[in-house]
């Protein structure tokens, strides 16, 4: 019977695996006593003589491997000593060291040794392989490097004394790693070396220890495509950064070689430069970091004032910040010493500003003012008072400008460490006092000044002061609120009072900043900007001057903060009250009722907190709603408008929807009487015998239908509610509007309130007798829509009844005369929906377009096959309706069979909604699926052009193209030349940039715009060729 | 490379200040001084609107006006191009300046052709890249006007040590030609151009 070992051996090449296997079984035996050690041993002993280095390196490895396969506890201490002691007299033999190595880590990891052998075993290491390089497999250096990691990470004490004891030791065990190239090992390396960098002291090796690390700086490795082992370029920096930064030791070596680096023309390696840099002061400590402050000030400067690249510029105010960070924990001598040089370099750039330099040095200040008061204080101290100098003798408004920018870096700094009034910042709640204070005077009324009196078209410094003005104002415990509200003052005279320059920027700006202030210090808005609004706002209006309407929009604004919502609200509704009574024009309660709306839309979260105590239905819902219903005289003339209606049921539905069902239930029974006494069956859409004006209320029940929740009860039978507005729907003289609002009612009914099991019920009457919306004989205008109603209810709840109905509404696609119509119809099925949302407690399926998809997507482009021509038109209308709102990655499963049917869409007359819709999709597989038009692109270029332009081609053809269309052209056209291969553009570029010319010349300029793209995008094409 | 620079340290001009169309058109357009602010309150798809009568009409905004190539065009489009030597605008930098353009209408009724007059002014009196500027916008011109336009592009008098030199250069046709068969010069224009929008 051969031994284990011999079977071993046999195996090594041939099957691992097995190898292992019959390692595993020898250490069972050992545990199980049935093999002694002494005699594995001796067994071993025969090859370990051997003549071949291969079979005794195969020794080792046996015998590692049946080490690491023992459990613990099965060998005695001493049986661990002498497999020891045998395994390092083993390590002198040149083979095997690996095997040797991974024996040792076997062994360490079943009984603790003590401090000798640890010495001794790392001893024989450094004497017998020393260096390790000369070993050339990554194999057989890495399982040593693992070992030495493992002993002096888990035997610092021990290896620490031998290291104070023996003077040559730290150089040797440096050397050893010398000239390691795997990145594998060199990771392990790295964490082995950081060990002696941080805990020992290292006194006159630290140049060598240091250059040992050093000596890989700047890692460029880039690991293999398919690298099993996952270890990348960063993992690398990582630690060489940790090492490098590890001992304030390393400083006279490291910033020197560092900066010399920097003048590197990789920006990769800048960027690694800049990091180190930052990681090393951040470690060094005060003492150490002081002596090289000025130095790493002068070199780092030059990044940000010469931006090369702004990632670098940013890492270099980073490490500026760090140094600052750093002096900080030290004496205020050294921090001073940094901070001198750097006040003295901004204020020059100062002099000259507005330029870049003076931009960079407003950055460079922000960064490090940023850090903490100290430095905060000291920077204003010995920036401000120059700047407020050169404000006063500056010459031009840019200068001033230029100046203004650094002091609200300054500023905004200076909240980041003080805070705001509503939060601490980086300084703590007891912060030494703030030197702004001592500036604050002077930098309000300057910027006081300067927003005030500069001429309107200073936008830009305007701009500046607004900024600066608002950072004072939120800055924490810094102004009074009487200052705060100076600054309010100019904002609201600037939003109300200044005429409009431009973009109004400035006017923009000062609204924003409001809320922002509103939200510091809400009262103080509250008592100086509210008045001042409400006073431009008249009661009576006589319809000729509409300057309220700025005002209104700022104050709908304000709602926005949360602090100030509720009174925003109230005066608003004052507002209209008194409006109202004072007989105001339409515009103006139209108006004050937008800003109601918007205010409510701003704050829909707060209204939501609290529905129970809210006191907006008592307030605004029901006086509402009385006045939309009542005849009489708080009717105003305003409510007979259908915009109106809609503003107040938009209005009624905001707060009403976050109400409890009970609450919702006083509403919903009045949800067509609206409290006016009038029974049901006498209104709308009950009774048919109205005029116009009675059946407008329809718009504001609308609104109230979809802001119930589905637990809400209804004023009638649902299926009885829901006959009634199909007949109500049908009347000739019903206005556009109220019939838009039943239909949607009809929408609203069947997604909310029919359960699963009742739609069939519902929906059987309507589809064919008595209602027969299917009937093929009887379809007309009135009936399509309500089709459609039905439908769109049915869609978002993704109903399973779609798959019967889909095929027969199809069918009605080549009707002579309804045909065209139904088409049409298409779009309205997936379009977004203002009323059918979630919010409104609506049954919205995920999935919903998905299966509306794949139910009509195929089955439209297989029809548009077989269809007449004078059809065919008809079905890339209902094709192109759905996939209008079809996100892409739904649309790309069919692309294939797409293509043609769109194409042909842009061949249409007259269908301008089409022509967009298709040039958009077409436009989206471009970008996403080129190749599926490849074969076409001929084809495709010739249409694009040809709608590129308003009458095409075909001279004298009308309708013309519209310019939304031509623009839409351009535009995919634009993207055609960078998606398919040159090879295929190519031959197109001559005439397409050609033809372009008459782009150029179109009468629109949203059109030429689109033509100037698109023609570069042309003419690059073949300069793109010239670079292959 | 930062030494090579013959300007390393421009003034700059905020984005707020450089000239733009909105200034005149939005205050015309809102009668009532606002910002429409309460317009996007009902949104464009809402119910009010029947989708069976908006896609019979053309439903768009082509009202038969016509909008011309002005000034504030030719601006638009070569303010945008980068200088050679900076990340910045040549707008910010006041390279090109909206006074500095002119376009003058066909001198007879019977010819169509329009000429536009661009002054640039370098950043410095001594700039050697004032050429290559030129250069890039004439190209850009050229690139993105109809063909009815003629291009002059020149240095503004008295912003350069040489400006009539430079202004004999671009306004010779067969040298502004074989400059743009150089390679090197139009990979420079080209990475100009790159920031147009």
């Amino acid at each position: 019977m051969s031994t284990d070992i011999q079977q071993y051996l046999l195996d090594f090449d041939k099957n691992r695996k097995e190898a292992t296997a019959t390692a595993q079984r020898s250490a069972t035996r050992l545990q199980n006593n049935d093999l002694k050690l002494l005699r594995l041993i001796e067994e071993l002993g025969e090859f370990f003589n051997s003549e071949d280095g291969t079979t005794r390196s195969r020794a080792m490895s046996y015998l590692a491997e049946v080490l690491s396969s023992v459990p613990q506890k099965v060998l005695s201490l001493q049986q661990r000593n002498l497999l020891c002691d045998f395994v390092l007299s083993r390590i002198e033999d040149s083979e095997g060291l690996g095997f040797c190595a991974k024996a040792l880590s076997a062994l360490e990891e079943r009984g603790k040794w003590d401090q000798d052998r640890v010495v001794a075993i790392l001893e024989a290491f450094l004497t017998h392989t020393h260096p390790l390089r000369q070993y050339k497999q990554q194999s057989e250096r890495y399982p040593v490097l693992h070992l030495i990691d493992t002993l002096i990470a888990k035997y610092r004490d021990a290896l620490r004394v031998h290291h104070d004891e023996t003077p040559d030791f730290l150089s040797r065990f440096i050397l050893y790693f010398d000239g390691e190239k795997d990145p594998r090992n060199l990771m392990v390396v790295f964490s082995i070396l950081k060990v002696p960098m941080t805990e020992w002291q290292i006194g006159a090796d630290a140049q060598q220890l240091f250059d040992a690390v050093f000596n890989y700086f700047p890692i460029t490795f880039r690991p293999p495509p398919d690298d099993p082992y996952g270890i990348t370029a960063q993992d690398l920096k990582n630690r060489l950064r940790d090492c490098i930064s590890s001992t304030a030791d390393f400083a006279p070596y490291a910033f020197p070689s560092l900066l010399d680096k920097l003048d590197s023309t990789s920006m990769n390696t800048k960027r690694d430069v800049l990091q180190t840099i930052t990681a090393a002061v951040t470690e060094y400590g005060p003492r150490t970091v002081s002596l090289y402050s000025i130095t790493l000030w002068d070199a780092l400067k030059f990044e940000i004032l010469n931006v090369q690249e702004e990632d670098l510029a940013e890492e270099a105010l980073v490490g500026l910040a760090a140094i600052a960070r750093t002096l900080s924990q030290g004496t205020s001598g050294p921090l001073n010493a940094y901070l001198r040089p750097i006040i003295k370099e901004c204020n020059e750039h100062l002099e000259d500003a507005p330029t870049k330099q003076s931009q960079a040095s407003a950055r460079i200040l922000n960064k490090i003012a940023d850090v903490s008061a100290d430095v905060t204080n000291t920077l204003l101290a010995g920036i401000l008072p120059n700047l407020f100098l050169l404000f006063q003798t500056a010459e031009t408004m840019a200068k001033k400008r230029g100046l203004l920018e650094v002091l609200v870096q300054l500023i905004s700094a200076n909240i980041d460490v003080y805070g705001d009034w509503r939060s601490i910042g980086g300084a703590g709640e007891q912060p030494p006092p703030n030197a702004l204070a001592q500036f604050r005077e002077q930098a309000l009324e300057i910027m006081l000044t300067g927003l005030e009196n500069a001429p309107i078209k200073e936008v830009s410094f305007r701009l500046v002061c607004l900024d600066g003005l608002l950072q004072l104002s939120k800055t924490r415990q810094l102004l009074t609120d009487e200052d705060i509200g100076r600054i309010i003052q100019l904002f609201h005279t600037i939003i109300i009072q200044e005429e409009a320059y431009g973009k109004d920027e400035v006017k923009d700006a000062a609204t924003n900043g409001l809320v922002e202030i509103a939200h510091q210090k809400p009262q103080v808005v509250i008592d100086k900007a509210f008045p001042a609004f409400l006073a431009k706002l008249p009661d009576f209006d006589n319809g000729q001057d509409a300057s309220y309407i700025q005002v209104l929009e700022a104050f709908a604004k304000l709602a926005g903060e949360e602090k100030v919502f509720d009174t925003v609200i109230l005066r608003l509704k004052n507002k209209f009250s008194a409006a109202v009574a004072q007989g105001a024009s339409s515009a103006y309660i139209v108006a004050l009722l937008s800003a109601m709306l918007y205010a409510l839309n701003r704050g829909s979260s707060k209204l939501e907190e609290s529905p129970e105590t809210s006191p907006y239905y008592q307030d605004i819902v029901l006086p509402l709603l009385e006045r939309t219903a009542s005849p009489d005289v708080s009717h105003p003339k305003a409510f007979d408008k259908d915009k109106t209606l809609d503003l107040v049921g938009r209005i009624c539905g905001i707060i009403i929807r976050s109400q409890s069902v009970e609450q919702q239930n006083q509403t919903s029974k009045e949800l067509y009487t609206l409290f006016r006494g009038t029974p049901q069956n006498e209104l709308p859409p009950f009774s048919k015998t109205l005029t116009i004006e009675q059946s407008r209320t329809m718009i504001v029940s609308t609104h109230l239908l979809a802001s119930f929740r589905r637990e809400a009860a209804l004023p009638c039978e649902v299926d009885l509610l829901i006959s009634s507005l199909v007949d109500f729907s049908q009347q000739p003289n019903l206005s556009g509007p109220v019939r838009s609002a039943s239909l949607r009612q009809i929408s609203l009914l069947i997604n909310k309130y029919i359960t699963t099991p009742g739609l069939k019920t519902c929906m059987d009457p309507l589809i064919d007798s008595p209602v027969d919306l299917f009937n093929i004989e009887k379809l007309d205008a009135s009936r399509i829509r309500i089709t459609f109603a039905c439908l769109k209810a049915l869609v978002l709840r993704n109903s399973t009844a779609l798959s019967k109905l889909y095929p027969r509404l199809l069918s009605f696609l080549s009707h002579p005369t309804y045909g065209s119509m139904v088409a049409h119809g298409f779009t309205t099925l997936l379009q977004p929906d203002d009323l059918l949302t979630k919010a409104n407690y609506c049954q919205i399926s995920g999935l919903h377009k998905q299966k509306t998809f794949a139910l009509l997507v195929p089955s439209i482009t297989q029809a548009f096959k077989d269809a007449t021509p004078d059809t065919k038109p008809n079905y890339l209308i209902a094709l192109s309706g759905i996939l209008r709102w079809m996100p892409f990655e739904i649309v790309v499963e069919e692309v294939a069979q797409l293509v043609l049917p769109l194409l042909q869409s842009l061949d249409l007359k007259g269908e301008d909604l089409v022509k967009e819709a298709a040039i958009a999709t077409l436009t989206s597989i471009l970008k996403e699926r080129p190749n599926t038009l490849e074969q076409h692109t001929g084809s495709l270029i010739n249409r694009l052009l040809d709608n590129s332009t308003i009458s095409g081609k075909r001279i004298g053809a009308t309708p013309t193209t519209p310019p939304r269309v031509r623009a839409a052209a351009l535009r995919g056209l634009e993207s055609l030349p960078t998606q398919f291969r040159v090879d295929i553009v190519l031959p197109y570029r001559r005439q397409v940039v050609k033809k372009l010319t008459a782009a150029l010349d179109d009468s629109k300029r949203e059109v030429r715009y689109a033509a100037v793209k698109c023609r570069n995008a042309w003419l690059l094409v073949d300069e793109v060729g010239d670079d292959d | 490379m930062e030494d090579d620079k013959q300007n390393a340290n421009p003034t700059i001009l905020n984005p707020s200040d450089l000239p733009s169309r909105h200034r005149e058109a939005v205050a015309k357009k809102r009668e009532d001084g606002g910002t429409g602010l309460f317009d996007d309150l009902i949104p464009a798809y809402n119910y009010l609107n029947d989708p069976f009568e908006q896609s019979y009409s053309s439903s768009d905004s082509d009202d038969g006006s016509v909008e011309d190539i002005d000034e504030q065009e030719i601006y638009d489009l070569i303010s945008s191009i980068s200088d050679p030597e900076h990340p910045l605008s040549l707008g910010s930098l006041a390279v090109v300046n909206l006074p500095d353009i002119f376009i003058q209408p066909p001198q007879s009724p019977h010819s169509s052709i329009s000429t536009v007059l661009v002054e640039i002014t370098p950043t410095i009196t001594h700039c050697s890249l004032a050429t290559v500027i030129g250069l890039g916008v004439r190209v850009r011109l050229e690139q993105a006007l109809p063909p009815r336009f003629r291009i002059d592009v020149r240095i503004k008098k008295g912003t350069h040590s040489t400006d009539e030199a430079v202004n004999k250069q671009l306004g010779d046709k067969e040298r502004v030609a074989a400059a743009l068969e150089n390679g090197t010069l139009m990979g420079v224009i080209r990475k100009m151009l790159v920031t147009c929008e």
